[in-house]
């Protein structure tokens, strides 16, 4: 049934890409050249006429201006045309980001609002002296333009909201630019013009050792692609230091618990009985990132818990494999759940009889 | 209207009016994608042939050195009115065959044969203002699916919604003993008596029962909305609601069994039970605020909110094993319980609202102040003390109730909510957050920054542990059957008839403050060189914990260097010295009935709670060394070389609890760009990491008095040592080449992670079990290896059939192996003594997955 349901299937969506009549060619069929001819000069009179029936400009990009750039101060703007007619390839590739759809049609309402050198600077020196770096704003390792000027072009319209605190994040004291991480010349992403195709493949190109702890046996859905880096993690800098008990680099939220209640809101509580390392931060018993272990704990069960619980009786008894169903004295404090068959309501309880999360 | 259907109104309403919201500031659902392409689509996207520019032949390369990726291939578009479209959509059959395990299937629904649709992507732009719609779907079964679509206008709005479902399958291999699995009341089989069963009916049971799958269904959706007030002012909503459904192992305590089935006993006793939790809740998230970037100020106001709603508050579960009372008084008769509970999460609200407020300061500096506030709590109803009927204890001769047996309690006394000190939780966390923070870059080769934030965590309300109805306090521990067992030990101190209980009577509040301060600096020494210092001082401040004051100060040097043409090196250097005041070992006993009125201490004195030189590892002083170096190099135009090298070693003063930890590791990763849309990559990685502890077992079986290390009771006879070393080792290689017009693409992954705990001990009296071989003196010995490797290749290859259409197939083969030695034996079966298991153990895999997707632009 699955099969005939799957031929059936394939056979309609065959039968629509071959023989459905392709509707009318646009933009990216007209021919390269055709392109470049149909995108808007920038107006470098600074006399605005604005065609009344087209929308005002968007508010993100009302206040775009030609950016700045120390190295090129006598530069002039040129206006998109002059750009594009050495650099048609990338304005090709750049026409269906969300850059281009913005800056293109605010500089259709607004002539005085420029599409290439907003980002790039004035590009009259550049076309002088096209080997010449430095002469415009470039985002690439041997462009000549250094990493603050870079970022500083970028945040000139991008500043605030999750960006707020860049200025001293470690990414920016390691010397990291935006274009590490994003390129806005072409759809790399589906989202968020990353220079990979995802986010986490983003973080990867530095972080490949992160990325691999992932791999382990227990792990966030993260190599699935149900999650990213970025749901923990903001990239652009944070309030946490990660220097304290409660923190971590870059943390999304004020402390690890918080993050991690985002997806665990059941482990928020407060329960009625609190487990005092779990109130404090969910990394003394969990790694992040992936682990051999079940649950993504740092040590196996009963060692994990035997870091700390001493009490008398059956907490501080050293186990061996005698102890395993293989062994000789088969003991539930170590096989399979180990220590949370009985305690298994480890990250707290609600039960009036729980202080031992028994319950 | 069934939820189902009610899920999808949010991503209606966009489609017919205009993602969740995608913020690194807050939030979640950054990224929405499955297994068959985590990059959410892009994976089926060929490299334009023309390169990126007209000008380089290769890829340019980021400022630290990576190349970019081949741009994609533009689009082909068609005209809508003033709108334009183009899209894609791809759909075929996905065959799984082989082993169909949970370590396989953890979080991709690839269990049957299906009928997939890879992905839909539709884009509509209109050039003249901006606007767009981009629909993105994939759906490989009702478990395992995503919809989501976006419309707004590039620098005005943007409106997204989304529909996602995601399963975590945690066990394939789970038997149960009980009927109701994923409802709250767990029950035998009629082959079973409760509370009365032998080992041997329960291992028939467990036998015969089918394998059952234990996993937990995700259900999320989510809709939100971001838009420009005016050029400087931006305001966002995101609301998102999700459900979670399914099953998984957990516990369920009728008191030991290993204590019994030795000398001096050697009886089967007390129950442990592997039960099955149901997961039945739902989470709505909510987050919205107002920014500002002005040329001067900018400003940030947000609100943050959560709630979390279980449908059960606790689950029931029969125990099939029968209870007996140790055999140290006469005529001893336990009574017959045969219920236990569990208590779920609590329903719980959390709101937080948070405020930051930037200038821009002369030496082209910042300064910046934030403050947040916010409160989570919880009301749930209480359940309970235990749901017994009849008595619980143990009865002497006879099971009456009455002052002749004073080590029975009578059930109606304890098990109506009657019995509780409050019938509702009434906990409440508020939190508090200032931080203010300055950055200055008085000349451009120098920045200065610093930083002062405090935290605070204010844990509001306290929980007596007391009964109203019988005038006593504690709680009957493990549903009773502790008593039940071991005379005395019900877990209930009264005054009167057991002034010498030592249980708890009060719940742990857990106010914890921080303040966190450092300074730093970067100068930048040459064009292409920069050093930065960093000092951090960190003072935690917890409440009813071993020490009220821990310090830690940090030394961080940063390093980095792009002086050479072919090379970026960043290096990182941190050290880390962690102290504070006097160590408590014992700061809990104001939660035990010791505290109380009318406690008597036993004859020989207060057994102490713990050992004096125990220090748990977070309140322990350490010291850390840690180093981080990254280097990029670049030996061609078309090759990019990423190494790195990182050690944390952590060294813990303490005797007693960890010693140790440490991990290092090393990654190479070499990325050749061949030609325009050929490229080739591999990399190998290895990590490891250490962790030493140390405990000692106690040698008055329970009633020692004396807390000293080497003294009568933690002689250092009894203490032991154990390491737990882990290894991985990774490599793998990509390969993508397009011949001539058909694309082709090769991966590969593998890893093998290898981890040993070995141990030692100072004489045998450290050990669990004395099983006849040990001498007299000190010992050691191992755990078996616990494995885990997998070793993954994916081949695929894409024709294209003619401008518009492409077929794709491709073949994903794992194989998995593992083992675990938590779980040794349980393949021969599920029940060892007073002991039923649900979960057999992760299992290794040989599977395979074979596609064949038509590709279709639209």
């Amino acid at each position: 049934m699955g099969l005939r349901r799957c031929c059936c299937m394939l056979a309609i969506v065959l039968a629509y890409g071959l023989w459905l009549v392709p509707p009318e060619t646009a933009l990216a069929q007209q021919g390269k050249p055709a392109v470049a001819g149909s995108l808007p000069s920038t107006n470098l009179s600074n006399d605005v006429s604005t065609d009344p029936s087209l929308p005002r400009p968007a508010p993100g990009f009302a206040n775009a201006r030609v950016a700045g750039n120390p190295l090129a101060p006598e530069a002039k703007s040129v206006g998109m045309k002059t750009c594009i007619a050495c650099h048609q390839l990338e304005a090709d590739h750049f026409t269906h980001t969300l850059h281009a759809l913005g800056l293109i049609a605010a500089n259709k309402a607004d002539p005085a609002i420029p599409v290439c050198e907003a980002c790039h600077g004035p590009g009259s020196e550049h076309a002088k002296n096209p080997q010449a770096k430095g002469l415009i704003i470039a985002y690439t390792k041997d462009g000549g333009t250094p990493i603050d000027v870079q970022t500083r072009t970028c945040l000139t319209c991008h500043a605030g909201g999750p960006r707020d605190h860049w200025l001293g994040s470690v990414h920016q004291r390691n010397g990291l630019s935006c274009s590490d991480c994003h390129n806005p010349m072409a759809k790399f992403s589906v989202e968020g013009s990353m220079a990979k195709q995802s986010i986490n493949d983003t973080c990867a190109q530095c972080h490949k050792d992160i990325r691999l702890q992932f791999n382990r046996r227990s792990h966030m859905p993260l190599p699935e692609g149900q999650m990213s880096c970025d749901d923990c993690h903001n990239p652009h800098g944070s309030l946490s230091s990660g220097s304290s008990l409660t923190s971590f680099p870059l943390a999304k939220t004020n402390t690890v618990n918080e993050t991690c209640y985002q997806c665990h809101a059941e482990k928020r509580g407060p329960f009625l009985f609190e487990h005092a390392p779990v109130r404090e931060s969910c990394l003394n018993c969990h790694t992040p990132h992936g682990s051999n272990q079940n649950t993504l704990l740092v040590a196996p069960v009963p060692f994990l818990c035997q870091q700390c619980h001493t009490q008398q009786r059956h907490p501080n008894d050293l186990q061996t494999a005698n102890s395993l169903m293989t062994g000789k004295n088969p003991d539930e404090r170590i096989m399979g759940r180990g220590c949370l068959t009985c305690h298994a309501n480890i990250h707290g309880s609600n039960a009036p009889a729980g202080p031992r999360f028994h319950e | 209207m069934t939820r189902s259907l009610i899920r999808f109104l949010p991503l209606a309403c966009v489609l017919c009016a205009a993602s969740a919201h995608a913020d690194t500031g807050i939030g979640v659902d950054t990224w929405r994608a499955d297994k068959l392409d985590p990059t959410g689509g892009m994976a089926s996207q060929a490299c334009d042939a023309d390169g990126t520019s007209w000008l380089a032949p290769l890829q340019r390369r980021s400022p630290t050195g990576n190349l970019y990726n081949c741009a994609p291939e533009s689009p082909r578009t068609y005209e809508l009115g003033d709108w334009i479209y183009y899209g894609l959509i791809e759909g075929g059959y996905l065959g799984a065959s082989g082993d169909r395990v949970a370590l396989w299937n953890r979080y991709a629904d690839w269990r049957r044969n299906n009928l997939v649709l890879g992905l839909l992507q539709v884009n509509l732009e209109r050039p003249s203002d901006g606007s767009y719609v981009d629909v993105r779907a994939s759906r490989i079964s009702a478990d395992d699916q995503l919809y989501q679509s976006v419309f707004g206008r590039a620098g005005a709005y943007k409106v997204q919604a989304f529909v996602r479902d995601m399963p975590n399958i945690l066990s394939t291999d789970a038997k149960s003993i009980w009927n109701g699995v994923g409802t709250n009341n767990l029950t035998l089989p009629a082959s079973l008596v409760p509370g009365a069963s032998t080992p041997a009916q329960v291992a028939a049971v467990s036998a015969g029962a089918p394998l059952t799958t234990l996993g937990v269904k995700r259900s999320k959706q989510g809709l939100g909305v971001s838009t420009y007030l005016t050029p400087e002012w931006t305001a966002y909503v995101n609301l998102s609601d999700e459900e979670r459904k399914g099953t998984r192992p957990y516990g369920g305590p009728f008191f030991f069994a290993f204590a019994f089935e030795g000398p001096p006993f050697f009886m089967q006793d007390g129950g442990v039970n592997e039960t099955i939790k149901p997961i039945r809740d739902s989470t709505i998230n909510i987050n919205g605020g107002l920014r500002y970037a002005g040329s001067q100020w900018r400003f940030d106001f947000s609100y943050s909110g959560s709630f979390y709603r279980d449908k059960y508050t606790a689950y029931d579960y029969q125990s099939p094993f029968k209870l007996s009372p140790l055999p140290v008084i006469p005529g001893a008769i336990s009574a017959p319980l045969y219920q236990g509970q569990m208590s779920m999460e609590p329903d719980n609200d959390y709101h937080n609202l948070q405020a930051t407020a930037t200038r821009k300061i002369a030496w082209n500096g910042e300064i910046s102040f934030s403050a947040a506030g916010g409160r989570m709590s919880q009301n749930d109803s209480l359940i309970p003390p235990i749901n017994c009927q009849g008595v619980f204890g143990i009865g002497i001769g006879n099971l009456q109730v009455g002052p002749q047996n004073p080590l029975l309690y009578d059930c109606s006394k304890w098990n109506t909510t009657d019995a509780l000190s409050q019938k509702t939780a009434d906990m409440r966390i508020d939190t508090t957050m200032l931080d203010a923070r300055i950055r200055l870059n008085p000349v451009s080769q120098l920045s200065l920054r610093g930083s002062v934030k405090f935290d605070r965590q204010d844990y509001r309300n306290v929980y007596l542990l007391y009964n109203p109805l019988t005038g006593q306090y504690g709680y009957p521990s493990e549903n009773g059957t502790q008593g039940s067992i071991v005379p005395g030990e019900a877990g209930i101190f009264d005054p009167l008839t057991s002034p010498s209980a030592l249980t708890r009577v009060r719940s742990l509040p857990l106010d914890i403050q921080t303040i966190d301060a450092n300074a730093g600096a970067d100068w930048r020494f040459s064009e292409k060189n920069t050093l930065g210092a960093t000092f951090d001082f960190n003072r935690y401040e917890p409440t009813n914990r071993e020490r009220t004051q821990i310090d830690a100060s940090s030394f961080k040097l940063t390093w980095v260097n792009r002086s050479i043409d072919w090379l970026t090196l960043r290096v990182n250097y941190t050290y880390l010295n962690q102290t504070g005041n006097t160590y408590n070992f014992d700061p809990y006993d104001f939660t035990f009935s010791s505290s109380l009125p009318g406690y008597v201490p036993p004859a020989a004195g207060t057994p102490s709670h713990t050992v004096d030189a125990m220090r748990k590892y977070d309140m322990s002083s350490r010291d850390e060394n840690k180093i981080d170096v990254m280097a990029t190099f670049m030996p061609r135009d078309d090759m990019t070389l990423s190494a790195s090298v990182r050690g944390d070693w952590n060294s813990y003063d303490a005797q007693i609890g960890r010693q140790a930890y440490d991990t290092a590791g090393a990654t190479l990763q070499w990325d050749w760009q061949i030609a325009v849309q050929s490229t080739l990559g591999a990399y190998i990685a290895w990590d490891r990491s250490r962790l030493g502890l140390s405990n000692v077992q106690d040698q008055q079986n329970g009633a020692g008095v004396d807390p000293a290390l080497g003294g009568a009771n933690y002689a250092l006879i009894g203490q032991w040592w154990a390491n737990d070393a882990q290894r991985d080792w990774y490599a793998g290689l990509t390969f993508n080449h397009k011949f001539d017009r058909v694309r082709f693409d090769l991966n590969w992954n593998y890893l093998y992670s290898r981890g040993l705990t070995d141990y030692s001990y100072a004489g045998p009296t450290a050990l669990a079990h004395l099983v006849g071989n040990e001498g007299p003196g000190p010992g050691n010995g191992a755990f078996p290896s616990m494995v885990y490797r997998v070793n993954s290749i994916t081949a695929g290859v894409t024709v294209p059939v003619n401008e518009r259409v492409a077929l794709r197939l491709f073949d994903y083969y794992e194989r998995g192996r593992i083992n675990d030695w938590h779980y040794a034996g349980f393949g021969q079966g599920l029940v060892a003594g007073n002991r039923v298991y649900t979960d057999a153990g992760p299992q290794g895999y040989n599977a395979n997955l074979i596609g064949l997707f038509v590709n279709v632009k639209l």
